[in-house]
């Protein structure tokens, strides 16, 4: 258990000092979604998921912000350059906005 | 003032009208009727001669018509002794329509009118419904005098039937069964207005058969062709079919069912070319087309042979050159075509709506019909390369047989110009694509470079 | 389309090398489209622009009410002249990708003016596609091999016979386009994992979202992608752009396929799906180690890994468990089931056995419908392993898959063709590239290019062939002597050539006859005849019965009685309720007075039978009737027994040997009614069943419920009226006897549902029980 805390705050050192500041506003982003992901989850268990379509639209929206932040996110990491060949952090946004205007229109349809 | 002397004058001339019509002093002074039964139609033709008795020339004669046969009248026509066809005025009343017609002021003692008219669905079917083996039974109606409005000296009436099998008919003495045909008469010093019903049960096999709806639509293209497809609904109005149809006694006995249909004749104009025979299933794959010299024949089967009650829809189209129908000088265009064409002989349509699609950009309708017709509100129609759409004329009318066969005549303005338009939107399109294209390469080729540039960055 | 792409390949270059080689491209397409769609029109040559087949007739009918209509009105419709009396909402059970594309072309063409008429649309829509589909074929193949690859790959798939099986004109169905979405959604994805583009996943989930509008079929996509993922991490080839590009295709084709409605809630509920998810759930899990890899030493890593991914393993594992005893997640269904076992469907649903397209496929078969390619696309994979990677996984594991199912489902042989052709061409384009190397030149990529285009051009026109060929090869020869080379190459061009005559006859003699229409040739002198009973029959029924008349018949027809005659079917060949078919399989085969029941219950007008003993068609009602026996026995077990049809040898036979279940049945007597008195032949005896070679054994019969109403020219479509009950003499005694029956058919069913509750209180005693039974036999 000692050696988890030692592990997470070596973690949270790096992240603090080796990130930067792209990364760490996306992963803000990231967190705050995870939080609204969390947030639906417990409601769904507590509550119930009664528009099942409403709520499956939200809880997917939200998975997908997630997902995409997270695809952004390793777009824009530089250390992972190497990998995505021919895709600059700027046409990785557009991506982002395209693969986002799909996902809206799709979850408002569907939202009922 | 002025009004009161229209009335006045109205007056005299419905008085002098009425006055003519019942000058009692004509006498038909000799009909030969001939009454014909072998289709499903009922054709009576007059033979009629007049005479006046105070020797004076004869300017009106009245030819009536009682009002339980009106509405089954189809088609009437006068000519009188030089074969030229008289103007007819119909009048109608509680008990007859009667047909008022000027005759040409000759100095004929004797003057001659030949009448054809025409009845629709004036045959009743007894008994109304038949298995498939049994023959068909029909019953007429008519009269045994001719109905008129004058006295008549002398009148005799020789009715054509079918066949020789005659269940029954009405004795009036004397009346002669011979053969395929009935003679009433002769009958002397018949008063005015006589009446005296007779009833002919005869078997008739002819195809009782009655176009319901036809719309025809003739689609005029400047370019040398024009299309016209008729949309046809028929029924077998004879006597119903009663029980099943057997297949196996159908193919076994070809004289099995003797009053269904199983093909017909259409008749073409001799220029027709591409006809084509489909329904909403497609193509009808059993016809034949012969082409005579001056008509195509079209043998037509329908899906199924016709018995009493069923009924079919079809759709039959063909294209004929336009320089046989469409007449120009200049600008101004005529078009001249059949109003109605033939569907099949002895034919009776119920309704009929013609359709006339002209093309785009064309002023100044003007329709001529041989006789009225029920003119709907004009359309636009919308095909190829339109911009405003064609316009449509559009006409209805019923009860028609045959004899209403003939040309209509359509005059408009039509500018040359505007053939021109389709092929120079086509062109405007292509350079427009090609153009599209080209700048379509441009931006693609821009995108990339800015992205290379973002590379490199 | 193309050109751009292709300019987009080479941006800067304009030389004229890019731009011949492009402009070959460009050409070799447009020719596979013109091929492709020019031997699809066989059908429409020979007979007319006409809908083929069953399913195609319901997909136009509903195409034509949503063109009518509007699309809104399309998927709320209603349909009650199906399914009688249940009816059947169409909207909510229906592919609809295939009816918005036709009605939106319809819609596009409206708007400018050009009036064509629907049906003309729809019979066009699969070869028009069919050209989309060899170009997606193209850029799948150029995305895993190359440009040469990727134009024989076009062309085989322009005329291969499994392909073109269904897609002939007429052939108005969900595969036609289907498998353009699918070849589209794979292009998409195999560019997207090259590139890990959130643009092109996101893309390839559109592809994906219209391959579900469009059909069934998309389970394959979203079973294969997951599995080519999950190899992928097998194979410990995880890379960011996997993850980038899996999760966002996932998780978006996860949401679009949901707006399909009669897709629903499926992709979260039912197992099929379930793969997908769990892989993605696991290359979240994968991602996220891999990022805390980069971050963590090794040590610290290994521990945090064990424990996270067990309790991660366990908690996935419980779930899926727990929801599918819950009932939440849906078991397999039947027809996946018969994927994995293929006896399972014999043994356990019938209906899915008794169409034919769902047997096994026969080994003749596969080179029936692909030829020379199944010899070749071994070699494909080959390449393609030797050669192996991120891309080429996946189509190895593609063409594994489907070879499988395509040996299980002759239907599936569908999915199997565009693999093959993918691999053979890859082969082919390995082989020639061997041979027709043209030595120490840099730029010999770009020759090869040069050379297989001009090959595929040509073996449409073989003439020309040999005199090109022989050029190339005769100016260079180092490394295999030239007459080595030109000798292969002509053996090469050899096969083609049978394989293009081979596609051209197969498509000719096997996929081009509309079935509604048949044709028959004169032995004398060759003339054609057109046997177009069904049409006369069909028009029959639309013109000549009621409008809200109710048809029965078995559910083959449905859809043509649908669409063709206008009227209330009972069962249509979209078979959702088993017991409804089983319950016309019951009419069928019961006596007349039985059916007689369940025709009043059911309120049936006429009954229709197709039968083929006259002109000797064998796809008649007598042919396929012991699988009607076996779907009313599925549901019925009680009143009717497959056995019982049989002779005492096991035989099935309609003549004077035949078992009396059969001769009395209503569906013999319906296709025999009068038959006995016909004589086919001067010499032969009357009542000689061409079809089955047999004189039908029971010949002097009448009828006593029903009546002949209308039977086509060739007695192929026999259609009967079910009198009503005061239309035909019976003694009083007998109408009661019937009332009673009636009643108790209705109580058996009931006591059927309820067996348990009810099955206690009579006395079991055997003799009581067959007492009743032969009261109701």
């Amino acid at each position: 258990m000692v050696q988890l805390k030692t592990v997470l705050s070596k973690f949270y050192d790096e992240y603090q000092n080796n990130t930067p500041k792209k990364l760490k506003l996306i992963d803000a982003y990231l967190t705050y979604i995870l939080l609204t992901g969390i947030l639906q989850f417990a409601y769904c268990v507590l509550v119930g998921t009664f528009p099942f379509n409403s709520f499956l639209s939200g809880f997917i929206s939200t998975v997908s912000c997630f997902v995409l932040g997270v695809c952004l996110r390793l777009q824009t990491n530089t250390q992972n350059k190497s990998q995505f060949i021919g895709i600059s952090p700027e046409r990785g946004f557009a991506d982002f906005i395209f693969a986002h205007i799909i996902l809206h229109l799709v979850v408002v349809n569907f939202i009922g | 003032m002025f009004k009161l002397n229209i009335l006045a004058f109205l007056l005299v001339v419905i008085i002098s009208t009425v006055f003519s019509a019942i000058d009692v002093e004509i006498e038909n002074k000799n009909i030969d009727r001939t009454i014909d039964l072998t289709s499903q139609l009922v054709k009576v033709s007059y033979k009629i001669t007049l005479e006046h008795k105070s020797k004076k020339a004869i300017t009106n004669y009245l030819f009536l018509i009682p009002s339980v046969d009106c509405d089954k009248l189809s088609y009437v026509s006068a000519r009188d002794s030089a074969k030229k066809e008289l103007k007819l005025t119909l009048s109608k009343t509680a008990e007859e329509c009667s047909y008022s017609m000027t005759l040409p002021n000759s100095q004929i003692p004797n003057p001659v009118i030949y009448i054809e008219t025409i009845f629709s669905k004036a045959l009743q079917p007894y008994p109304t419904e038949i298995t498939q083996a049994e023959r068909q039974l029909v019953r007429y109606f008519g009269n045994a005098v001719f109905y008129s409005p004058f006295k008549t000296s002398s009148q005799k009436t020789t009715i054509h039937l079918a066949s020789r099998n005659v269940e029954s008919f009405t004795q009036v003495k004397p009346s002669v069964h011979s053969d395929t045909q009935i003679v009433y008469g002769p009958y002397e010093n018949i008063p005015a207005k006589t009446q005296n019903e007779i009833v002919v049960h005869y078997e008739n096999n002819s195809p009782f058969m009655v176009v319901t709806r036809l719309e025809r639509t003739i689609e005029v293209s400047h370019w040398g062709n024009v299309a016209v497809e008729e949309t046809i609904d028929i029924l077998h109005s004879g006597a119903l079919l009663k029980g099943s149809f057997s297949r196996y006694d159908y193919q076994k006995d070809s004289r099995s069912g003797p009053a269904s249909v199983k093909s017909y004749k259409t008749i073409l104009p001799a220029s027709a070319t591409g006809v084509y025979y489909r329904d909403t299933n497609g193509n009808i794959s059993t016809s034949a087309m012969v082409t005579l010299k001056d008509s195509v024949e079209l043998d037509l089967r329908p899906r199924f042979p016709l018995f009493g009650g069923w009924r079919t829809h079809y759709t039959i189209g063909y294209n004929v050159p336009s320089f046989e129908y469409l007449f120009h000088n200049g600008d101004s265009y005529m078009l001249k075509m059949r109003l109605i064409d033939h569907v099949f002989d002895d034919m009776i349509v119920d309704e009929l709506v013609t359709k006339i699609i002209l093309p785009e950009g064309t002023k100044n309708l003007k329709l001529i019909t041989p006789y009225s017709v029920e003119r709907q509100p004009d359309t636009l129609h919308f095909t190829y390369l339109d911009i405003t759409g064609r316009p449509v004329i559009t006409f209805r009318k019923t009860n028609l047989v045959e004899n209403h066969i003939n040309d209509f005549n359509i005059k408009y303005n039509f500018s040359r110009i505007m053939m021109l338009q389709e092929p120079l939107l086509v062109v405007v399109f292509l350079y427009l694509f090609f153009l599209f294209v080209i700048i379509w390469m441009r931006l693609d080729f821009s995108i990339i470079k800015e992205r290379e540039r973002l590379h490199k960055d | 389309m193309t050109e751009t792409l292709i300019k987009s390949k080479n941006p800067n270059r304009v030389t004229s090398h890019a731009g011949i080689s492009s402009l070959i491209v460009f050409s070799v397409l447009l020719m596979c489209w013109i091929a492709g769609f020019a031997s699809r029109l066989f059908a429409v040559i020979r007979f007319e622009s006409i809908i083929h087949e069953f399913d195609p007739w319901f997909n136009y009918r509903a195409t034509a009410y949503m063109v009518q209509h509007g699309f809104y009105k399309f998927l709320n419709w209603f349909d009650e002249r199906a399914w009688y009396p249940l009816g059947r909402i169409v909207g909510g059970t229906v592919y609809p990708g295939l009816m918005i594309t036709s009605g939106g072309i319809h819609w596009l063409l409206h708007l400018l003016h050009i009036p064509v008429h629907i049906r003309d649309i729809c019979v066009f829509l699969a070869p028009i596609f069919s050209g989309l589909t060899a170009i997606s074929t193209y850029l799948l193949t150029k995305e895993l091999w190359n440009t040469g690859a990727g134009l024989f790959a076009a062309s085989f798939i322009a005329i291969v016979p499994g392909y073109i099986s269904r897609s002939v004109a007429g052939s108005y169905d969900n595969e036609g386009i289907a498998i353009f979405a699918l070849q589209f959604t794979y292009y998409l994805w195999v560019k997207s994992v090259k590139t890990g583009s959130i643009f092109w996943a996101a893309s390839a989930a559109l592809s994906y979202f219209y391959m579900v509008s469009a059909w069934g079929g998309y389970v394959f996509i979203i079973n294969l992608i997951p599995l080519h993922v999950f190899v992928l991490l097998i194979m410990n080839r995880y890379s960011h752009r996997l993850f980038t590009s899996y999760t966002t295709f996932y998780i978006l084709g996860l949401i679009c396929s949901m707006q399909i409605p009669f897709v629903g809630f499926q992709p979260i509920r039912t197992s099929e799906h379930m793969a997908a998810s769990g892989v993605f759930a696991l290359l979240v899990a994968v991602g996220a180690l891999k990022h805390l890899q980069t971050v963590l030493t090794k040590q610290e890593f290994k521990r945090l890994f064990i424990f996270g991914g067990l309790a991660a393993a366990a908690v996935v594992f419980l779930t899926v468990v727990g929801l599918t005893m819950a009932g939440v997640i849906a078991p397999w269904s039947g027809r996946f089931y018969s994927l994995w076992d293929t006896g399972y469907a014999k043994i356990h649903i019938p209906i899915i056995a008794s169409v034919s397209e769902h047997q096994p496929t026969t080994w003749f078969s596969f080179f029936f419908d692909l030829h020379i390619l199944v010899c070749t696309f071994p070699v494909g994979l080959w390449y393609a392993i030797k050669k192996i990677n991120d891309e080429r996984v996946f189509v190895v594991l593609y063409a594994i898959s489907a070879v499988y199912f395509a040996g299980v489902m002759v239907r599936l042989m569908l999915t199997l063709t565009p693999v093959v052709c993918i691999l053979a061409g890859v082969g082919f384009s390995g082989l020639l590239e061997v041979f027709l190397k043209e030595d120490q030149q840099p730029v010999n990529k770009e020759e090869t290019e040069n050379e297989e285009p001009t090959e595929k051009k040509l073996y449409d026109k073989a003439g020309k062939i040999k005199p090109r060929k022989h050029d190339s090869n005769k100016s260079e020869n180092k490394g295999l002597g030239s007459n080595v080379k030109s000798m292969v190459v002509i053996a090469i061009m050899m096969i083609l050539m049978m394989f293009a005559v081979h596609c051209t006859w197969v498509t000719s003699n096997a996929y081009s006859s509309p079935s509604i229409v048949l044709a028959f040739y004169n032995q004398g002198d060759g003339t054609r005849n057109i046997l177009d009973d069904f049409r006369e029959a069909y028009y029959w029924l639309s013109q000549n019965t009621n409008d809200d008349a109710r048809v029965m018949s078995w559910w083959d027809y449905g859809y043509q009685i649908a669409g063709m005659a206008n009227r209330t079917t009972l069962v249509d060949n979209n078979t959702w309720n088993n017991s409804h078919i089983a319950l016309v399989g019951k009419a069928m085969s019961s006596p007349e007075e039985k059916a007689y029941e369940i025709m009043t219950s059911l309120d049936v007008d006429y009954v229709l039978v197709i039968f083929g003993g006259v002109i000797g068609y064998s796809g008649d009602d007598i042919n396929k009737f012991l699988w009607m026996v076996r779907i009313a026995e599925g549901e019925h077990p009680k009143d009717i027994r497959e056995s019982d049809f049989f002779t005492e040898r096991g035989e099935f036979r309609v003549d004077n040997e035949g078992a009396p279940a059969l001769l009395n049945c209503l569906m013999y007597k319906l296709s025999y009614y009068r038959f006995g008195d016909l004589k086919l032949d001067y010499r032969g005896p009357a009542g000689y069943d061409r079809t089955r070679n047999a004189v039908i054994g029971n010949k002097d019969f009448d009828l006593t419920y029903l009546e002949e109403a209308y039977t086509s020219e060739h007695w192929l479509v026999r259609i009967y009226r079910v009198k009503k009950p005061h239309e035909f003499n019976r003694p009083a005694l007998k109408t009661d006897e019937r009332v009673v029956s009636a009643s108790e058919y209705i109580t058996k069913k009931t006591s059927k549902r309820r067996k348990g509750v009810i099955k206690n209180r009579p006395t079991v005693i055997k003799g009581k029980r067959t007492a009743t039974k032969e009261k109701t036999n």
